[in-house]
């Protein structure tokens, strides 16, 4: 696998969407590129949050934030 | 507004390392960064939790949402992602991306999750199936009417995402938002498996080199 090929694959990889039979070559390319490629996998994971800042932001109720605070603190406690 | 590309997270920007175009949302003089919260949230202050909180809930919750279309469903999902994000800080690391981003990751595949469940039990299959038939070129519909300071990055990564042909955009909107492995796409969309391929590969390039081309222009 050239490397062009494993930044597409690893596009897909991130997203969930190589078929399990492409994993097999793709994790041995992944270990033959070495850093380099650990490189692309982690750059390739910026267009998650890309994806999430195309949507608009929804609400949420100031109960669910209370709710949360306080499980944590509980959690603390205990 | 100015946009400034240079990260609040405190992670490093390397030449060749695609970043979103600005961090988000805008922080006043003094607020801590993402990073700082996250370390805090490592020594277990609850307060940087509650900061964070404050500062991504909307874009979380509009993913989730975006994935299980259900809004009572998405906040016990916001809720324990939340607490995922509390119990799992101390994994977290600045080397592998930023904060944001590794948090978008875990409430994707929380919400993913939970999609799966519920079509188990509820055939949301054919439901779903509907949606896409009627809304085709579909990606922004969660929208509250609120419009708070992350509209100029929303405004500039739409513009990359909809340079896209729509059965791109099509495709990759099944992989994200509904965790949809090519062969499903393909019998959702009833389009050879090649063809789904292609169009994820040609689609993801685009926004990956488009997003590149944003932060390299600001």
């Amino acid at each position: 696998m050239s490397f062009e090929e494993f930044e597409n694959q690893a596009r897909l990889y991130v997203i969930g969407a190589l078929e399990p039979e492409e994993l097999e070559g793709f994790e041995q390319a992944r270990k033959s590129f070495g850093q380099r490629a650990e490189d692309v996998i982690t750059d390739c994971y910026s267009m998650h949050e890309a994806f999430a800042l195309s949507l608009r932001p929804a609400k949420s109720s100031d109960a669910l934030k209370d709710r949360l605070m306080s499980m944590v603190r509980n959690r603390q406690k205990s | 507004m100015a946009i400034d590309i240079t990260s609040t997270t405190g992670v490093p920007e390397g030449p060749s390392v695609v970043r979103l175009p600005a961090s988000v949302p805008e922080l006043e003089p003094g607020a801590p960064t993402d990073l700082e919260l996250m370390h805090a949230i490592q020594r277990e202050d609850p307060e940087a939790l509650s900061v964070l909180y404050d500062r991504y809930n909307g874009i979380l919750k509009a993913l989730i949402l975006r994935v299980i279309h259900n809004e009572a469903e998405a906040d016990d999902l916001l809720q324990e992602i939340f607490m995922e994000i509390w119990n799992q800080a101390k994994n977290f690391s600045a080397q592998k991306g930023k904060p944001l981003g590794w948090m978008v990751t875990l409430a994707r595949r929380r919400a993913i999750d939970g999609l799966r469940k519920k079509q188990a039990y509820a055939r949301a299959g054919e439901r779903l199936q509907t949606e896409t038939e009627q809304q085709p070129d579909a990606w922004v519909h969660n929208a509250t009417e609120e419009e708070i300071s992350f509209g100029d990055t929303r405004v500039l990564v739409r513009r990359v995402i909809d340079t896209l042909p729509a059965a791109q955009q099509e495709a990759i909107n099944l992989a994200f938002f509904r965790g949809m492995s090519q062969r499903e796409i393909a019998a959702q969309t009833n389009t050879p498996l090649g063809t789904v391929k292609t169009r994820l590969e040609l689609g993801l390039k685009k926004i990956y080199d488009g997003l590149k081309e944003l932060r390299d222009e600001l």
